[in-house]
């Protein structure tokens, strides 16, 4: 596999398959430390070795669980779109909690993933301790002009930026054209070229009909959603670039708004701070981790956590 | 009590080597200090021999000589694009770095080409809470010819990228600590927009000469040292050796094929194999007359002592036999910058070695080297003796 045959840095100490619905998920633990950690799938563009910066940090003190998303990685890539709705990866995730034993964690989440942890929190907050959601997709904030102008169904005039490249006749045609593209623009960065080589071999591992079907999937509504923000009971913290090409760091703050969240502004970070910030964004995560676990010892029922917080990343 | 945190590169034995000898220099200079080092094998082979101070911590280190090993192919390994993918290591390691430094208060940083400090603290100098000092024995990553455009453009970036941050943050390394002279550096730019290599270390590095890590004059009289080691003055001893990385055990089958062919040319030939830390002596070839041994601590002092030695262009083993004044052969791995490029430029200067290619050398070709080598008389420019007492002066600065 491109970008994930280089020798890791930490092997998982547990591994397996869940299956909902005929449709199968590969997940794997490491460590065992409390609390657990779940690390979000982004989307079907890349499996859980997104989190290679993430892991072996965490796992030294916590146990952590990831899994690969429907369409990369070891999981199926089944060709319904329904099978990528927003409440199928919540189900996956819920269920891989229950394979590894887990009655509850603090979920990370970054792109996609920044929504299926919200989702998470609301549909079991019992189950969700915590959520750190980065670059969130979401309804709410404004999409970038160049994203506006996308048509992703219709056959296009053009095959140069967002407009040609995120579309579906074009991921048919070149979809090595559209796995360069979007590395590029998930990793903006300067000085990046080893992550837009992962990311575009990571989009590589799915297949133009499997990702077209994700992007038709069935997507919770902007009143859907805003009630999802509005249900959610446990801390949670969004980080979020104001390099981000691919989700503007409006919506992040749209999201922070509507839950009612610190927001901490990275700046001069793309849409993939665990990847291109990993040092950063280990230790940020860390510190909400701690706070979690230090008011749990103080026997406080945790709630929101009200503060504005901005961090200066570079 | 001043304590001081050494970072010493585990790729290749030569670092700890070298950094043992700054440490003990260091000793003499600030004796109330006390030094752990956050090492991994093989680096902890030679600092357990050494009775050195290993920080616990360091068996959560994830390894980086099995990473090198592991994109290793016959004699070939593309170190910089093999240092690229150990990014996810690279990570891990500077991160319990991190825990370790945050836990325990050290008055200084010590890394020599510990990679991951210095490309962490300088893209989060906030992370920095001690005096720091780097050292390294090259600058500038370069292309392989064969790499084309997209290696050019690679390397450049990385050195772009480490001249913006020094720039950027000229706070970070208190020490910046070169491990030769100015001469030793290649006529290379960083990259097509950046500066000469020279001029740019000239102005961000102090020099401290060749550290060897050892006194060279100890084995002015190399007939007691030879009888002390077990080599007989009628002898003519070969030592084979690819230093500690496992990524030398093609070079070391081909030597060995090569053994008979030598024999019959130098009848009093005695050719012994280092398998080294990480390479099983067992899984080697066994032929009559040949000796195989593990690893050899101080092998050093068998370099000083023999007739000739076989082995890859790395740079501790090749500045010690230029030191010790013994001939040898070597041979850069393929794909390898470091080796061909900085490593024989530094060779060159010195008037040392001699440089074969590995897939143009068959055994008899080797065998045929070695008889014409053997013994040789060597007119090498003499390298200094002072580099870790060099190293450490800049190093004390910071704590008296």
């Amino acid at each position: 596999m491109s970008g994930g045959g280089q020798s890791r840095a930490r092997y998982p100490d547990a591994d397996g398959f869940v299956e909902r619905d005929g449709v199968r998920v590969f997940w794997e633990r490491y460590g065992d430390g409390d609390p657990t950690i779940l690390f979000l799938p982004a989307w079907s563009v890349c499996y859980s070795r997104l989190w290679k910066g993430q892991i072996p940090y965490f796992a030294r003190h916590h146990r952590v669980l990831v899994f690969d998303p429907r369409g990369n990685g070891r999981s199926d890539k089944p060709a319904e779109p329904e099978a990528y709705a927003d409440v199928e990866i919540a189900g996956d995730a819920f269920a891989v909690m229950d394979a590894a034993d887990t009655e509850r964690a603090i979920v990370v989440g970054a792109s996609m993933g920044g929504w299926y942890g919200a989702l998470m929190a609301a549909l079991r907050p019992e189950r969700i301790l915590g959520a750190f959601l980065m670059c969130p997709a979401s309804a709410l904030g404004e999409q970038s002009p160049e994203r506006q102008e996308q048509a992703f169904m219709d056959e296009v005039e053009t095959e140069e930026g967002w407009r040609g490249k995120f579309n579906r006749h074009y991921w048919l045609r070149d979809f090595d054209g559209f796995a360069d593209f979007f590395a590029g623009k998930v990793i903006n960065d300067p000085h990046s070229t080893k992550q837009v080589e992962d990311m575009a071999g990571w989009i590589r591992e799915t297949t133009p009909e499997s990702l077209i079907a994700s992007a038709c999937a069935p997507f919770s509504s902007l009143e859907e959603q805003l009630d999802v923000y509005e249900r959610i009971s446990c801390p949670v913290v969004i980080a979020h670039g104001d390099a981000d090409e691919v989700i503007p760091q409006d919506k992040g703050v749209a999201v922070a708004g509507a839950i009612g969240a610190p927001f901490i502004n990275l700046a001069g970070v793309g849409h993939a701070p665990a990847a291109r910030k990993p040092v950063k964004m280990n230790l940020l995560i860390r510190e909400f981790v701690e706070s979690l676990r230090d008011a749990e010892q103080r026997g406080e029922t945790v709630t929101r956590i009200a503060s504005e917080e901005s961090v200066a990343v570079q | 009590m001043k304590r001081a945190l050494f970072i010493s590169s585990p790729i290749g034995l030569g670092h700890a080597q070298r950094d043992v000898a700054v440490a003990r220099e260091l000793r003499a200079l600030v004796p109330d200090i006390q030094i752990d080092w956050l090492a991994q094998n093989p680096v902890t082979k030679v600092l357990e021999e050494e009775d050195e101070r290993i920080h616990p911590a360091s068996e959560h280190l994830a390894n980086e000589s099995r990473h090198f090993e592991s994109e290793s192919a016959e004699h070939d390994l593309q170190v910089f694009q093999t240092w690229r993918r150990m990014d996810e290591i690279l990570v891990a390691n500077f991160m319990l770095f991190h825990d370790v430094v945050t836990e325990d208060d050290y008055d200084l940083w010590i890394a020599d080409e510990g990679w991951e400090i210095d490309y962490f603290l300088h893209e989060h100098p906030d992370l920095k809470r001690a005096n720091y000092a780097w050292l390294t024995d090259f600058v500038g990553f370069l292309p392989m010819a064969d790499g084309g455009e997209r290696e050019a453009f690679l390397t450049a970036d990385y050195n772009a990228q480490m001249v913006e941050h020094i720039a950027a943050h000229p706070q970070v390394r208190d020490r910046a600590i070169f491990v030769g002279n100015p001469e030793d550096i290649v006529d290379e730019r960083l990259g097509p927009d950046l500066p000469m290599i020279l001029d740019w270390t000239e102005q961000h590095f102090d020099f401290a000469g060749y550290i060897s890590g050892f006194d060279a004059s100890e084995f002015a009289d190399r007939e007691a040292l030879r009888a002390e080691l077990g080599y007989g003055a009628d002898e003519k001893v070969c030592i084979v050796t690819v230093g500690g990385s496992g990524v030398g055990e093609s070079l070391l089958r081909r030597v060995i094929e090569a053994h008979p062919a030598a024999k019959r040319a130098v009848p009093e030939l005695r050719m012994i194999v280092v398998a080294g830390p990480r390479i099983d002596p067992d899984s080697l070839p066994f032929l009559d007359g040949l000796e195989v041994r593990p690893y050899v601590h101080n092998l050093y002092r068998h370099l000083a002592a023999c007739d000739l030695a076989v082995a890859q262009g790395g740079l501790t083993t090749s500045m010690e036999l230029t030191a010790n004044r013994r001939p040898f052969i070597y041979f850069p791995l393929k794909h390898h910058f470091e080796q061909n490029f900085h490593v024989h430029h530094r060779l060159q200067r010195y008037g040392a070695g001699r440089r074969m290619d590995f897939d143009g050398s068959p055994p008899d070709a080797i065998a045929e080297a070695i008889a014409q080598e053997i013994g040789r008389e060597v007119d090498y420019r003499p390298v200094e003796t002072d580099g870790a007492r060099r190293a450490a002066a800049r190093l004390a600065e910071m704590l008296n």
